[in-house]
């Protein structure tokens, strides 16, 4: 076995072994506390640039299958794991972890203490990292010398519309770094989905007709968006049934006068019980967050605070009191996550079809 | 054989939608006040009301009305239906669980007047199937399930018949 290195910006050193693609890599480490999922977790467009560590001992024992993938091709930077799973038996796989990861170059590093680098990065917040051969003052050098992008979303959004057509409403997705779930979701209901990039017009928006709306969920700093998307949530949530996830999700609370604030222990994971306020409902969800929504703020606003986590108390979903828009912060799709979660995508639906009087097509 | 068309999810969530469009179409809940016809209607109101003081933690008044001497084919017309509430000046949401005829509603809106004059009537319904026989239309519709006159429509809330589901036979 190749011996590699993680190496952090606060110049803690981990050695491990080599899996995957035998490249040096850098980015953002976040850490998933997900037991099932690591599939679409690398190839969701939200850890487009970071490079992710799996707090789960063993990854990759359900090898690769195609249908979960969340983007065409991995969006992370790197894998880091425990134990990398050496056979995997599911009989839906078309490869291992360790060959897709080469195939896309895409480095991992297996054998790390992953459960006491959780332990570290909740006590100094998210940091700069990298897997390289050989730990030494140039392998800092460049990692301090890096500069992360804030441009994700313009990375990872479609750069053209294009249609995933059905027969039933027309939904118009504003793509942030579309995760494939989403889609997946619509399709179950026969949707007649344009996805639209991140940077589209109100009249682009217009010209389609929608019935409904999906803000997509996608990767890093809301600020990166341009102003006329809130023009687009603004005028469009008091027209048609309006529906927000994760970066959506914020997007709609800022155009709507909320704000955000940068989470000192971001979300990664599917264990925090959720609170939908209107039920009292406890559910589970998948979550990606590294920003939330200030509840202060809401309550100077025409929105409610419709779902809560309840380990911490962060935002989970909004609601505008007086149209049909909404937004939750976890991932409603379910790849990978517990299926209540879809709940929001049967609300969203619904809400569409009443607004059609209570017919489609 | 019946056959489920709503399971309790959906219902769950139809009520929640409800709620939410009463919020939106009263720009709040001022002077709000739930009527739910007796019988299962006046368990939806009931978990309207719960969810609107979930959601804004305030207590909305909820009545009980029995239009049975309203019915335009009853025998026994005549003796007054009584609200334990003042709709006087109020906004009245009117529930029921199904609509179909839309002589029930007729029924509750001459039973309401009786006991005041109500600011705006609304009606919400779980299910809307179609068939009226008058110039009634609810405001929030939980589900529209198209029917033949001859289905029957059967909903069961877990009060009193311990699940909550639509059926259709």
């Amino acid at each position: 076995m190749t011996k590699r290195y993680l190496i952090l910006q606060d110049g803690t050193v981990y050695a491990g072994e080599a899996f995957g693609a035998p490249a040096t890599t850098f980015g953002e480490i976040v850490f998933h506390t997900a037991m099932t999922g690591y599939q679409e977790v690398i190839t969701n467009p939200i850890y487009h640039n970071q490079i992710v560590m799996f707090t789960s001992p063993t990854i990759g024992a359900a090898g690769i299958n195609h249908r979960a993938d969340e983007s065409i091709v991995p969006t992370v930077k790197g894998v880091i794991v425990r134990e990398i799973a050496d056979v995997s038996t599911n009989r839906l796989q078309s490869m291992s972890l360790h060959d897709y990861l080469k195939r896309h170059n895409v480095p991992g590093i297996s054998q790390i203490d992953t459960r006491a680098l959780a332990r570290h990065l909740r006590k100094t917040g998210t940091q700069k990292a990298s897997i390289v051969d050989v730990p030494d003052a140039h392998a800092f050098d460049q990692l301090r010398a890096m500069v992360l992008t804030t441009r994700q979303v313009a990375q990872v959004s479609t750069p053209k519309a294009y249609a995933n057509p059905g027969r039933g409403a027309n939904v118009v997705v504003l793509d942030f770094g579309l995760k494939n779930g989403i889609l997946r979701m619509l399709s179950d209901f026969d949707a007649n989905v344009t996805v639209l990039p991140y940077n589209a017009t109100v009249d682009e928006v217009a010209n389609l007709d929608p019935d409904g709306i999906v803000l997509s969920s996608g990767p890093g700093d809301p600020r990166q968006i341009p102003d006329e998307t809130f023009d687009i949530i603004r005028q469009f949530q008091t027209r048609v049934p309006l529906f927000g996830i994760g970066l959506g999700h914020e997007l709609f609370a800022i155009a709507n006068g909320a704000t955000l604030q940068q989470m000192p222990v971001e979300h990664h994971g599917m264990n925090h019980p959720i609170r939908e306020q209107i039920t009292s409902r406890i559910m589970f969800a998948t979550q990606g967050q590294g920003y939330a929504v200030n509840p202060d703020s809401v309550r100077e606003t025409d929105m409610f605070v419709t779902h809560i986590d309840m380990t911490d108390g962060v935002v989970q979903g909004l609601r505008h009191r007086d149209y049909p828009a909404f937004s939750v912060q976890f991932f409603p799709d379910t790849a990978p996550g517990p299926f209540e979660a879809t709940q929001a995508f049967d609300e969203f639906m619904e809400m569409v079809t009443a607004r059609r009087g209570g017919w489609l097509s | 054989m019946a056959k489920e068309i709503v399971d309790a999810m959906a219902m769950q969530r139809a009520l929640t939608r409800i709620t939410y469009e009463i919020i939106e179409k009263n720009k709040g809940i001022n002077n709000l006040v739930i009527v739910g016809i007796k019988t299962r209607g006046v368990f939806i109101a009931e978990r309207i009301a719960q969810r609107l003081q979930q959601l804004e933690n305030a207590q909305i008044p909820v009545a009980q009305l029995d239009i049975s001497t309203y019915r335009d084919d009853a025998t026994d017309r005549g003796s007054k239906a009584e609200l334990d509430i003042d709709i006087d000046g109020k906004r009245v949401i009117l529930v029921d669980d199904v609509l179909y005829t839309g002589r029930t509603i007729r029924a509750a809106l001459d039973a309401l007047m009786d006991n005041g004059r109500p600011a705006v009537v609304n009606l919400a319904v779980l299910v809307d199937r179609g068939h009226r026989e008058l110039p009634i239309r609810a405001d929030f519709v939980g589900k529209n399930i198209p029917t033949a006159a001859a289905e029957r429509i059967n909903v069961n809330v877990t009060e009193i018949d311990g699940v909550d589901s639509v059926e259709i036979r």
